[in-house]
């Protein structure tokens, strides 16, 4: 239900089609994750906005997103099918902290002449300071945030229009936004006038700068359908819970979606003590506990569930759940579920630290009835999915010193009790000072 | 003598059923917290395993198709019968309080049937002093240990109630109810095939027994046709005996397992998650046993080996003791189950109830026992100790799994020293019908 196919797909070919998905929920990521992706790019990462990225301040980012998409296209006039490639770099990057520079990002403080203090404060003097919070939009510029400025473009196309231009900025109308590059270059804005877009001379750098500034109105923006939050419950080592919050904002619409859990084979699920509960308030934070109360005319949340469970060191968990959300209610999902125990070999070098579970990823469809009728077009576009943050799992780890003493003292006590009762089994009585060697007679029983 | 003998079964039977029946209404949550602990409850008894199972079974989801359930395919009609455990928490209690009753029951018979102090081989010189079966029954029913088990609700329970059916039937002479009960312990646990040598046995005797009393009394009126009598009821040989149970015993197994083929929607697949799971110890919860750890801590590749090594000798131990102790088949029965309760891939506090309260059958030997005081003590240190532990390493997080291995092994060693010393008790016993002034006097083993 989570995944479908996009693009142009043939009804024979579909037939044919499997779905693969894995999910790797924790790396230790360094520039060879990027280069790999660089190279797929026509110009290799050496001219246009791929330019910017540098290994070392893409992972540096807050929260960073790589993607690469590719899906059959059939244009309509029959003629050839071509595969399209798409690859995203999505990155949210705290400006300040990205304005370090590369080869020495120790944070520095602020000059104290920099500094805006709040004079209401008591202690307000020479040496103290209350920071007040910063108003102004900050100052910075590509080659600040990235280290290097925007070389040249990597045309796609010569045609006019969307595909041709190098870079975009989103920002509001009053924000003021310089270019400066040696070249003269082609500046186009968009209808809804927050969309700035430039088509550079190739060959050229270019560099977008933005002053300080105050704005007295910020960029619109869109607030989404979903709010998904998900943590471990319980404490110890042999069991716990998995809690989901769900919660739609909107006052109007419901929200239809798939929950789907790809959960590792050593974490047990136990499905009868799923339990889904819906109450119906504004929506809160996502960290905010809500204590569930149960509406009185509220249907079962959950429309569908596609449950397959997992075999031990062969396949995980596979739940997705067909959730329906009405408006302004929040969901609450939880499950127990019990941890393994593993084999000496199956745990990481540092197992304390625990092992990862994958985010759960959320499809949303559309509340409409046009839902149901999805799976026989073969012509999609993009769905919205949401990914709740992943969860760190903590299991009971044995003592990694001991392999050779386990197997001795296991060993021993089996020893000791087949020892002692085969002894017993298999000899035979005699009276204590009939036994030879004993200091007795040594006479022998019959 | 008879109806006194009615009257203290009941009062028995009555607080026995009081008391459990007291503990589980209340103290309403205390079911739940022994099903999870792991001395009681091992992964292929427990009873929230049990549930699990249920709850994909009643939704049309195989339960051996991965997952959590281990236990018997016939265990899933017959559960779904009750109400919802989770709904209705008290549903269950009347049903464990009814097996542990006639476990009990089938205990008493065993012990009234005086099988323990005079089989057909042997007589033993103290059996005015064995143990009154209302002592017998007392004795088992009001075991801490009973208590705790009967409060988890592990389906271990009905395994015991199987083994102690086959016991008295066996004791009564009633071969094939014997062996249909123990193929029905079999199915459930796969250990109880080992008990089918002392069982045979103990039919065998026990049939010829009854025959002889039988034919003694008709042949005091018949003086000159003894030989035509002897002639015309030829005991059966041992061997033709035991070959015509075992084929009874592999039909009854056979008609259990296509049963369970049929109710697992004609798949073979639970015999994996069953019996494989056993053989293959593909779950390393900890037990309260010696496997667990050590198959946590070896590497793969020895791993087959080690099986291999487990089994065997714990299966060794059936036809040893049985050969053995030919002239006590009831003693083997009742060694053979402190094997179990101690080198089972499982086990649990309930396979140490059962040969507790098996071992009263024995009570008139409890005299020449050696180490009762120093084995009973550190079954009592390990059975307050491995709860700590066990909090300590998977709770607290400040203790390791070496404690309450160290645990697990003092507690086999303390039972295998129990095991060992009513062995030599009783074979003691035997010898000492052979040599009556050893009587009191000491004697060694060469």
């Amino acid at each position: 239900m989570t995944f479908e196919p996009e693009g142009t797909h043939s009804n024979a070919s579909m037939r044919n089609l499997h779905l693969l998905h894995g999910t790797l929920p924790h790396e230790v990521v360094c520039t060879e994750n990027l280069t790999p992706f660089l190279k797929l790019l026509p110009c290799k990462g050496k001219a246009g906005i791929s330019s910017l990225l540098d290994g070392h301040k893409l992972f540096d980012a807050n929260w960073q997103t790589m993607a690469v998409d590719v899906k059959p296209v059939c244009p309509e006039d029959g003629t050839e099918c071509i595969l399209q490639i798409e690859q995203t770099v999505d990155m949210v990057l705290d400006i300040e902290r990205s304005k370090r520079p590369r080869d020495n990002p120790m944070p520095r403080p602020i000059p104290t002449e920099d500094l805006v203090c709040d004079n209401s404060k008591p202690y307000h003097g020479g040496d103290s300071c209350f920071p007040l919070d910063r108003t102004s939009e900050m100052s910075w510029s590509l080659n600040k945030v990235f280290g290097r400025p925007l070389k040249g473009s990597c045309p796609l196309t010569t045609e006019d229009g969307r595909d041709s231009e190098t870079v975009c900025i989103n920002v509001p109308h009053e924000r003021e936004v310089q270019e400066r590059t040696a070249a003269d270059l082609v500046k186009k804005e968009h209808e809804d006038g927050y969309l700035r877009c430039y088509k550079i001379s190739p060959n050229l750098d270019f560099d977008l700068i933005l002053p300080e500034q105050y704005l007295s109105s910020n960029l619109p923006l869109s607030h989404p359908s979903l709010h998904a939050f998900r943590s471990i419950t319980g404490h110890g080592q042999e069991r716990g819970g998995v809690r989901a919050i769900l919660t739609n904002p909107s006052l109007t619409s419901p929200v239809r979606f798939v929950y789907l859990e790809s959960l590792p084979w050593f974490m047990k699920p136990y499905l009868h003590t799923l339990r889904a509960t819906i109450s119906s308030s504004t929506a809160p934070l996502p960290d905010q506990y809500l204590e569930p109360q149960q509406a009185p005319n509220t249907a079962d949340p959950i429309k569908q569930m596609y449950y397959r469970p997992a075999v031990d060191r062969h396949r995980g968990t596979h739940l997705e759940l067909l959730l329906e959300l009405p408006p302004a209610s929040t969901l609450t999902l939880t499950y127990d579920f019990e941890k393994s125990l593993l084999r000496y070999t199956e745990y990481p070098p540092d197992a304390n630290r625990g092992f990862d579970v994958a985010p759960a990823v959320i499809r949303l469809l559309s509340s409409s009835s046009s839902s149901s009728s999805s799976n026989g077009s073969s012509l999609l576009g993009a769905s919205e999915y949401l990914r709740t943050t992943s969860l760190l799992l903590p299991l009971p780890t044995p003592d990694f010193s001991m392999p050779y003493n386990v197997i001795i003292l296991t060993s021993t006590v089996m020893a000791l009790a087949f020892g002692s009762i085969f002894n017993i089994l298999v000899r035979r009585f005699v009276a204590a000072d009939e036994a030879p060697g004993y200091g007795g007679k040594g006479a022998k029983d019959e | 003598m008879n109806l006194q003998l009615d009257r203290h079964k009941a009062l028995l039977f009555g607080s026995a059923a009081a008391i459990r029946l007291l503990l589980f209404t209340g103290f309403p949550s205390l079911p739940d917290l022994l099903t999870g602990r792991v001395e009681i409850s091992t992964p292929i008894t427990s009873f929230k395993r049990l549930q699990e199972g249920l709850f994909l079974y009643t939704h049309n989801v195989s339960p051996y198709d991965g997952g959590v359930y281990h236990q018997a395919p016939l265990l899933l009609p017959l559960f779904s019968l009750l109400p919802n455990p989770s709904i209705y928490p008290l549903a269950t209690d009347p049903l464990y309080t009814a097996i542990d009753l006639l476990s009990a029951n089938a205990l008493m018979q065993i012990a009234e049937s005086r099988e323990s102090v005079s089989s057909r081989l042997f007589t033993s010189s103290r059996k005015n002093a064995r143990w009154s079966a209302v002592a017998v029954g007392a004795g088992y029913l009001f075991n801490p240990l009973a208590l705790l088990t009967t409060l988890a609700r592990p389906t271990s329970v009905l395994t015991d109630l199987f083994i102690l059916l086959a016991t008295s039937k066996a004791c009564a002479g009633h071969a094939l109810t014997s062996t249909l009960a123990l193929a029905v312990a079999s199915y459930l646990s796969l250990y109880p095939v080992l008990l089918f040598p002392p069982l045979a046995l103990l039919c065998y005797d026990r049939i010829l027994l009854r025959a002889s009393h039988a034919g003694s009394s008709t042949n005091s009126n018949v003086t000159n046709n003894n030989n035509n009598n002897n002639n015309n009821r030829k005991p059966p040989s041992l061997f033709v005996f035991v070959l015509a149970h075992l084929t009874r015993l592999a039909l009854a197994l056979t008609a259990l397992l296509i049963l369970s083929y049929l109710i697992n929607a004609s798949s073979w697949s639970f015999i994996p998650a069953t019996y494989g799971t056993h053989l293959l110890l593909r779950d390393l919860t900890p037990t309260v046993g010696l496997w667990w750890y050590f198959f946590t801590e070896i590497f793969d590749s020895f791993r087959a080996f080690f099986l291999a090594i487990f089994w065997l000798h714990m299966a060794s131990y059936s036809l040893g003791i049985t050969i053995r102790v030919r002239g006590q088949p009831l003693f083997a029965v009742v060694a053979l189950l402190g094997v179990l309760a101690v080198f089972k891939p499982y086990p649990s506090v309930g396979d140490t109830r059962l040969f507790l309260g098996a071992l009263l059958l024995y009570g008139h030997v409890f005299e020449l026992t050696r180490y009762a005081f120093p084995a009973l003590s550190s079954l009592l240190y390990s059975a307050f100790l491995g709860p700590a532990f066990y909090y300590l390493w998977i709770y607290a997080g400040s203790g390791n799994a070496n404690f309450f291995y160290a645990i697990t092994l003092v507690w086999s060693l303390g039972l295998s020293v129990v095991l060992a010393d009513v062995i030599y008790a009783v074979l003691r016993d035997e010898w000492e019908v052979e040599r009556p002034e050893m009587k009191g006097r000491e004697a060694r083993q060469i």
